[in-house]
């Protein structure tokens, strides 16, 4: 490096020509770093809306919920010496308007002290104290706005919960720890926690929740209140007991959700980083290919190799600096200017702002993939022969150096980085591999492409045989653009074809297999009662292929051959089996459509020790096979049973989807409460909720149908937005075509000079022009097309279980854009040329 | 170093043929060329277009390697030196100039004679540029770029750019074959005077009788073959 301020002043010289040449350079550059970028800055910006608000979220700065039962006099006492404490239950229950329309809610009641941080939002003028305030012998409520839509309820009407009356008193805009508590299956209704004991809501066998919501002191610690939580409330008992979080920890749900949308964002990002690395490399070579007199001219008056080398290394890495720059400030811009439009709809408090380690993240990316496609091109400079100046036809030797060495340590960094910085790095690391391959594959396509089209010209004439020649040559776009284009196009496939598959599933598949209502706290004593009762509401016979009932209840995977489960030991994807209860059923005869895979279900009226049906899914998590043992705790006990069936389970079909299934014998003697399912039309659901109602109050109708449609609309509305995202990657393809057509331009130019010179039509060189990069499209759409549909369909049928459906009006659209997109920039380019008047043309070659 | 066999010799070539690969096979460009030239010796080399003229400046400047025979430059076997040792002899020793001037596009024309002194380590690359381009007349052209010079004033350039390192062999390649009778002759007379004043050997493919005439020696070439000397 003595020679590092000679490369420095020359390389200076250099750069006083400016970008010219380097606009293609810049743009890859900039777009990749641009969409990386704004993906961190967007989440890091959640990330901090999420905690300047973690203490509103969790509504205090402890949360403690308890399952089934609510904190005894001597518990409450002990959190009251921790710090403030306000408590809400939270239970589902069926709302019931005086037109008959019923609907499941949830029903919170909240203690005076609620909320300890942050605010209730209420439309009607009145105040929390006063919403919750009873009206005669009704409770005071504050009502989710869709609740009052869906049953034509209005301010100040009244309606049933169960059998408890409630006066609508005040809108329920938001509240402060909404976020908190994850998804809801009905509209909230919110009142006092007096209402809801009193209301009988808590009983025996109905799933609810307590949570304590605790402030505590400034000078106390989280740790230490923590662990006041954990000896006021005592050991964890069976199956969970309680579960604390805090205000570092407010949305755990949330969180992740945004480490996978900047990673999906980022991988966009990412994925146009390599599709324009073939523009940076284009851009690259033109410009060595520009200053190869220099360069020898240089080495001629005694410039060693390494001083050239070091003197275009310095100018592109200063364009890449510029661009990364440009890419840093946009990438860091759009977030708040998107923000700032759509800040009054957005799920998650935001705090928009420039955040450095996104940007240093984003701007690493832009280096190293700058050197990945870079460093290659910058061997020539320095292995490149000085002869050239004498000859014009010197070929550059191969340049197998240090360069090419550190190129490849660039390309494994950059993956490394893009692996280690995923939130899932096994997916991301799928997903690396699958788009290296794809580019790979794009890249071979396009080498033969070319040779094709050398072999093909032979029996042509005219403006083909023009077109394919240009197609055959050196400077082919087949070769420089195809892998670019091609990835751009497959990327969007993919997400258009995931999306199609997904929307179908919630809008169409789904309504057809799934069931249509799902009644909850059935009584286990009244079960015949209530399928007669069902029966009578569909005023028709039902059986098994649109009615089912079984037991229900949660319990808890512990143990696996006698060894406590191991959560961190089983991979994330799996582990929801085990993170959390899961639902089960006992059930005596192998039920219709079980899909008993390995194993035998158990004989009708089998009494010997416990046997369990395990989802095959649930049961691969901890490698549990058919005869080993599994401890599960269910009840307030733990039993052992043996898995006697590993069986496949359609969560979205209509069948006993249970997770875990045991032998009737395994819990006889506990009363379970019943759940059913029911294949219905949307006038048989609104009839048979409200007849239901009378006789079963206390039953919960979920309405399956209204989830899905909610499903459909978000998925809709994210549709547009996620494919605009997903074109990134395209127009980083389109980027590079155009780099290769302005590579070209020079030589176009000269070659449609001659041609005319030779007596060819305007129209015959736009048309040789509009096959070569028509042909261009057509390879590298289509490629991308298949490459799209390859990555689609498992990402589909195994990771999101869904039926495999089509858009083949999109793919239509991305078959026919491609072709036409690409001849379209060759006339433009053509055109361009064909202005040169001929003469100019070949004096300036 | 001079070779102790040759005393003198700015440059010799033994044997020399160069072949090198084309679509079409391979095609051979020089053929057994022996050519020497003396320390501060004027050679002229001509022959017609094709003949390998340029070819065999590039061989005998190590700008290309020959596939057989031996070449010595300043008296040191080109055969084992790489790449980069090549260029270190050539550093500030041995020059060329072009027809086609090759300047460097970015550079001034100050910064363009200046750049070999810079690669050479010299101080004051600046100064020296600058009296160089008062010496070939252009002493307010310095911070003119090469698309603002005119053919003329880019060879004076290229030939100050040549000489001001003090060189002890300068190669000249048809320098006035792109420029008019009376630029021709400008040229012309500066690199005659700038060799006979620094003492450096001067090797000039041509096609010009009327140049070739003002060389102490003149050679020629057909066919890849050395075919007259003296």
């Amino acid at each position: 490096m003595a020679e590092a301020p000679l490369a420095l002043r020359l390389a200076a010289r250099e750069l006083r020509a400016g970008f010219r040449g380097f606009w293609i350079f810049l743009a890859c550059i900039a777009l990749g770093v641009a969409a990386i970028a704004a993906a961190g800055s967007t989440a890091q910006a959640f990330r901090m809306g999420l905690a300047s608000q973690a203490r509103e979220i969790v509504g205090g700065d402890l949360a403690v919920t308890i399952q089934q039962r609510q904190f005894a006099p001597a518990e409450q006492a002990a959190l009251g010496r921790i710090g403030a404490v306000s408590y809400a239950v939270a239970v589902r229950a069926m709302a019931e308007a005086p037109s008959g329309e019923r609907r499941l809610v949830e029903l919170r009641g909240v203690s005076g002290a609620w909320p300890l941080a942050g605010k209730v939002e209420l439309a009607g003028g009145r105040s929390l104290r006063q919403a919750l305030t009873p009206s005669g012998p009704a409770a005071g409520a504050a009502v989710e706005a869709p609740l009052l839509d869906r049953m034509g309820l209005h301010l100040g009407d009244r309606f049933m919960v169960g059998n408890a009356p409630v006066a609508v008193q005040a809108i329920l805009v938001s509240e402060p720890d909404r976020l908190a508590r994850g998804f809801t299956l009905g509209p909230s209704v919110l009142t006092r926690l007096k209402t809801v004991i009193d209301g009988g809501f808590l009983g025996a066998g109905i799933p609810f929740s307590e949570t304590a919501r605790i402030a505590i002191p400034a000078w106390e610690s989280l740790g230490e209140a923590r662990a006041r939580v954990r000896r006021a409330l005592g050991r964890e008992p069976l199956g969970g007991g309680y579960r604390i979080r805090d205000r570092n920890d407010a949305a755990p749900g949330v969180r992740h959700l945004i480490d996978q949308l900047e990673y999906f964002l980022g991988f966009i990002g990412l994925a146009s980083l390599a599709a324009g690395g073939l523009g940076v490399a284009g851009a690259v070579n033109a410009h060595l290919e520009a200053s190869k007199g220099d360069i020898a001219i240089l080495k001629v008056f005694g410039a060693g190799g390494a001083l050239v080398r070091d003197i275009h290394l310095i100018q592109i890495g200063s364009m890449a600096a510029v661009g990364i720059v440009i890419g840093l400030a946009v990438g860091a811009a759009i977030p708040p200017l998107l923000g700032a439009t759509v800040a009054a709809s957005l799920p998650v408090p935001a705090l928009f702002g420039v955040y450095p380690w996104p940007l240093i993240k984003a701007a690493a990316f832009g280096l190293l993939s700058t050197a990945a496609f870079a460093l290659i091109s910058l061997g020539r400079a320095r292995a490149s022969s000085p002869s050239v100046l004498l000859r014009r036809d010197v070929a550059d030797p191969p340049a197998m150096g240090v360069e090419l060495l550190a190129a490849s340590c660039a390309a494994l960094a950059l993956a490394a980085l893009a692996v280690v910085s995923a939130p899932t790095p096994a997916a991301a690391a799928v997903m690396i591999g699958g788009a290296a391959a794809a580019f790979a594959l794009l890249w071979v396509l396009g080498w033969g492409a070319a040779s094709a089209a050398g072999r093909l010209r032979a029996g042509t004439r005219g403006p083909l045989r023009m077109g394919l020649a240009n197609l055959a040559g050196p400077r082919s776009a087949a070769r420089t653009a195809t892998p670019s284009v091609g990835l751009g196009v497959a990327l969007v496939t993919t997400v258009v074809l995931i999306q199609s598959s997904l929307i179908a599933q919630v809008a169409a598949v789904a309504p057809r297999t799934a069931p249509a209502l799902i009644f909850t706290e059935i009584p286990a004593a009244r079960g015949a009662e209530y399928d007669r009762a069902v029966a009578r509401a569909f005023g028709r016979p039902l059986s098994s292929a649109d009615y089912l009932r079984a037991p229900f209840a949660t319990g808890r995977i512990v143990k696996v051959r006698g060894a406590a489960i191991e959560r961190a030991r089983i991979d994330r994807s799996r582990r929801w089996a085990y993170d959390n209860d899961i639902s089960l059923s006992v059930i005596g005869p192998e039920p219709p459509l079980a899909d008993v895979v390995s194993g035998r279900w158990w004989p009708t009226n089998y009494s010997g020790p416990p046997l369990a049906a395990l989802s095959q899914d649930a049961a691969s998590g901890a490698d549990i096979k058919v005869g080993d043992t599994i401890g599960i705790a269910v009840l307030g006990r733990e039993i052992d049973a043996r898995v006697a069936a590993l069986r496949k389970v359609e969560y979205a079909g209509f069948g006993a989807n249970f997770p875990l299934v045991l032998d009737p014998a395994a819990l006889a003697g506990a009363e379970l409460s019943n759940v059913a399912i029911a294949k219905a039309s949307g006038a048989e659901e609104a009839r048979v909720a409200r007849a239901l109602g009378r006789d079963f109050p206390s039953v919960n109708v979920i309405s399956v149908r209204d989830q899905l449609k909610a499903a459909a609309d978000l998925f809709g509305r994210l549709a547009l937005a996620v494919r605009a995202v997903a074109s990134v990657v395209a127009v980083s393809g389109v980027l590079v075509l155009v780099g290769a057509i302005a590579a070209g331009a020079r030589e176009r130019a000269r070659e449609a000079a001659i041609l005319e010179v030779l007596g060819a039509t305007r129209a015959q060189v736009l048309a040789a022009s509009g096959i070569e990069y028509g042909a261009v499209g057509l390879i590298a759409g289509t490629a991308g097309v298949g490459l799209g549909y390859l990555a689609a369909w498992p990402a589909v049928v195994e990771v999101f279980r869904a039926d495999w459906s089509v858009d083949w009006a999109a793919i239509a659209v991305l078959l026919a854009a491609s072709p036409a997109v690409a001849a379209a920039g060759g006339l433009i380019a053509a055109g361009q040329a064909l202005r040169r008047r001929p003469a100019r043309a070949l004096r300036g070659s | 170093m001079l070779d102790a066999t040759l005393p003198g010799a700015a440059l010799s070539l033994e044997g020399v043929s160069l072949t090198l690969a084309s679509p079409a096979g391979p095609v051979q460009i020089l053929r057994g060329v022996d050519f020497s030239v003396a320390a501060g010796e004027r050679v002229a080399v001509l022959g017609p277009s094709g003949c390998g003229k340029s070819s065999m400046i590039a061989v005998a400047a190590g700008l290309e390697r020959p596939s057989r025979g031996l070449v010595r430059l300043l008296g040191r076997d080109l055969a084992p030196l790489g790449e980069d040792e090549r260029a270190l002899l050539r550093r500030g020793a041995v020059t060329l100039v072009f027809q086609a001037f090759h300047l460097l596009a970015n550079m001034t024309a100050e910064e363009n004679i200046a750049a070999p002194l810079e690669i050479a380590g010299e101080r004051g690359a600046g100064a020296k540029a600058r009296d160089w381009l008062a010496r070939v007349g252009l002493e307010r052209r310095g911070g003119h770029y090469p698309h603002q010079l005119s053919g003329g004033e880019q060879q004076r350039v290229a030939l100050a750019r040549a000489m001001a390192a003090g060189p002890r062999l300068l190669f000249a390649d048809e320098p006035t074959g792109n420029l008019d009778a009376a630029n021709a002759g400008h040229v012309a007379d500066l690199m005659f005077a700038m060799a006979a004043e620094t003492g450096a050997a001067l090797v000039l493919v041509t096609h010009e009788e009327s140049l070739a005439a003002r060389a102490d020696r003149r050679v020629a070439m057909a066919d890849g073959r050395m075919v007259a000397d003296g």
